[in-house]
């Protein structure tokens, strides 16, 4: 149905197509005459000042809360920022020269980076491979609910037991790993050499269900039709994966990356309970060493510095992710499948 | 719509391959399931049953997992002595006051943006999913500076209007899902008989009524396994079940029979909701980029 500027339709985006559509209708019964159509008022300024203030209180109250305080980081990366009462100081961008010659912030980011890749393609070949076994499996409803439940745990929680089962004297599964010969002495978490693996399991463990049910999503919507011609023409299953099912679930997998990408970024709850950054800050990613130059250490002047770096990336990430969402072939919908 | 029921051949290799996909399917579930086992196993053990481990390489000690009297003291203790009843308060206002907020002033604002076109409203979308996604310890800098020179520090609004930070952009962002879904005509027709356009947009609210409900369940959930807030702007006197969960760990003489019990009694009420809400998890933890 095509927008039409009948009865003014100064932009109101579904609300036009629809009046413009009962117009028609009504044209069409009443014939050739033309009778007064919708009402006067529908489309005109009034209606539109009546949108803008539904929806100023969200604005306000969002700006508030996201926008102010992101003046305020700024201004706080330009000043030496004191807990006390004493007044902010300029301090001629020390904090920003600073974040040159600092090595745990250099570190930081690559262990970030470190962490978020080992993460990644874990999660991702455990996920699709998960997703390909549970699409048209007979238990599917029974086994993506039980996929469910790691997912609503606290973060937190989570992290505390596996903390319990990862322990060198009473963890069931380091007597597991022991007793399989897979490691020695040592403790997962306290070696540097294992640490970060140990994290990366247990966010494994939590949010790989996740991606198996986004993948799982998109294995719902690839053309059966496809996939018999590929097969006419002699390509096996394994072929028919690479050729048919991963092109067409391929905006599903990015989503389900990105998504991945930034809660590594966003959510550090497992390092703080498992690590705290240790030992010899092995583990101690971007965010987890800003959460201690601000909130050990209190040196907040710094930490804004470190905070406005790590949003730019985020920025830049959620910008791809928003093209992502509104690219047409993630558009999923069901009413269009 | 199934892409997997495509004809298959039986062949040995075939059995192989689904016998191998079986094995897999058991060892992931297990693995799945075992922690959230152990948690719930755990809370009910006296405290040297707790650290009974077998020797390394004794298969058959496994057995010495279930090897204890079952108690629910640890349960009791919680509530008795370490103030757990205060903190679960305090998880239940924080977390349902922020979901209400950001679901109301999220659903007005949401139903405008799906009505009406103007320039920037790109822009305009763009930052308020921005704000969801920008990572929690960065936002926090400034609004712990913020909320301290307010005397918001450790109180519980300061509290559910941290957790709106995260919400709100969330239920706008999902709710205009919803609303465009909602033909224009619905509200119009109401208009032509006379209703008016506030009434008009309480008579669409049924039809979203389902989705409103599981996206302030939704809210409710993050706000609920938060730990950053919640240790920093919540510190002192708006303890949350998280942190205080955290907080019982300490470096001499771990409870980890309390610790485990108190797992349990943050995550159970949150799986009870998810599988209420099982519909729209999907979409919700995916932002919506998909449905189920």
């Amino acid at each position: 149905m095509a927008v039409t500027t009948a009865g003014g339709g100064r932009g109101i985006g579904g609300g036009a197509s629809a009046a413009a559509g009962k117009q028609h209708l009504l044209e069409m019964r009443e014939g050739a005459r033309v009778i007064s159509h919708t009402p006067a008022r529908l489309n005109t300024a009034p209606s539109r000042a009546y949108y803008f203030y539904l929806m100023l209180p969200a604005i306000i109250v969002l700006a508030c809360i996201t926008l102010y305080p992101f003046f305020w980081l700024v201004w706080m990366s330009l000043h030496d920022v004191d807990v006390g009462a004493a007044a902010d100081k300029w301090n001629d961008f020390a904090n920003w020269i600073r974040l040159g010659r600092d090595r745990k912030f250099q570190d930081g980011w690559w262990l970030l980076l470190q962490y978020s890749a080992m993460c990644m393609v874990l999660q991702i070949g455990l996920g699709v491979l998960l997703a390909v076994i549970l699409n048209g499996s007979r238990h599917e409803k029974l086994l993506v609910t039980i996929f469910l439940m790691p997912m609503m745990m606290a973060p937190v929680v989570a992290g505390l037991v596996w903390y319990y089962l990862y322990n060198s004297t009473f963890g069931w599964y380091h007597w597991l790993m022991q007793s399989a010969g897979i490691l020695g002495e040592r403790s997962i978490l306290g070696d540097p050499s294992t640490a970060m693996l140990g994290i990366v399991i247990v966010d494994t463990w939590q949010w790989t269900p996740l991606i198996t049910l986004i993948v799982l999503a998109g294995l719902k919507r690839v053309p059966r039709d496809q996939l018999e011609a590929n097969m006419v023409d002699g390509a096996g299953e394994i072929r028919n994966f690479f050729q048919i099912t991963l092109p067409n679930i391929y905006p599903f997998l990015l989503i389900a990356i990105l998504l991945r990408f930034m809660d590594n970024f966003r959510f550090i709850d497992h390092i703080l309970v498992l690590t705290g950054g240790g030992p010899a800050d092995s583990t101690k990613i971007l965010p987890t060493y800003l959460f201690d130059v601000s909130f050990q250490f209190f040196k907040l002047g710094r930490g804004a510095a470190i905070a406005l770096t790590l949003l730019a990336v985020t920025i830049v990430l959620g910008l791809i992710l928003v093209r992502v969402f509104q690219s047409p072939t993630a558009q999923t919908r069901p009413e269009d499948s | 719509m199934a892409s997997s029921d495509v004809v298959r051949y039986r062949s040995p290799l075939r059995s192989l391959v689904n016998v191998l996909v079986a094995i897999f399917l058991v060892i992931y579930v297990v693995w799945t399931v075992l922690p959230l086992f152990v948690m719930f196993v755990s809370s009910f053990k006296d405290l040297l049953e707790a650290f009974k481990l077998p020797t390394v390489g004794d298969w058959s000690g496994i057995t010495l997992f279930f090897d204890f009297t079952p108690t629910v003291k640890h349960y009791q203790s919680l509530f008795l002595d370490h103030n757990f009843s205060v903190y679960l308060f305090n998880s239940i206002v924080a977390s349902a006051g922020s979901a209400l907020i950001s679901v109301v002033l999220g659903a007005m604002c949401a139903y405008s943006l799906s009505r009406i076109n103007f320039r920037g409203k790109q822009d305009l979308f763009f930052w308020i999913i921005s704000t969801r996604m920008a990572p929690v310890v960065a936002v926090m800098v400034p609004l712990y500076a913020i909320f301290r020179g307010a005397g918001l520090v450790g109180t519980i609004p300061g509290l559910i209007l941290a957790y709106t930070t995260f919400n709100l952009p969330f239920a706008i962002w999902m709710l205009k899902g919803f609303f465009d879904n909602v033909p224009y005509a619905i509200e119009e027709a109401q208009m032509c008989d006379g209703a008016t356009r506030f009434r008009a947009f309480l008579s669409i609210l049924p039809l979203v009524a389902p989705g409103v409900g599981a996206f302030l369940v939704l809210c409710i959930l993050f706000a609920w396994n938060d730990f950053l807030f919640a240790s920093i702007i919540g510190s002192g006197g708006a303890k949350t079940l998280p942190v205080a969960t955290k907080e019982l760990v300490q470096p001499q003489n771990i409870q980890w029979g309390s610790i485990m019990a108190a797992g349990v009694v943050t995550t159970l009420p949150m799986m009870f909701l998810g599988l209420l809400i099982r519909r729209y998890l999907v979409a919700g933890l995916t932002m919506g980029a998909v449905k189920e």
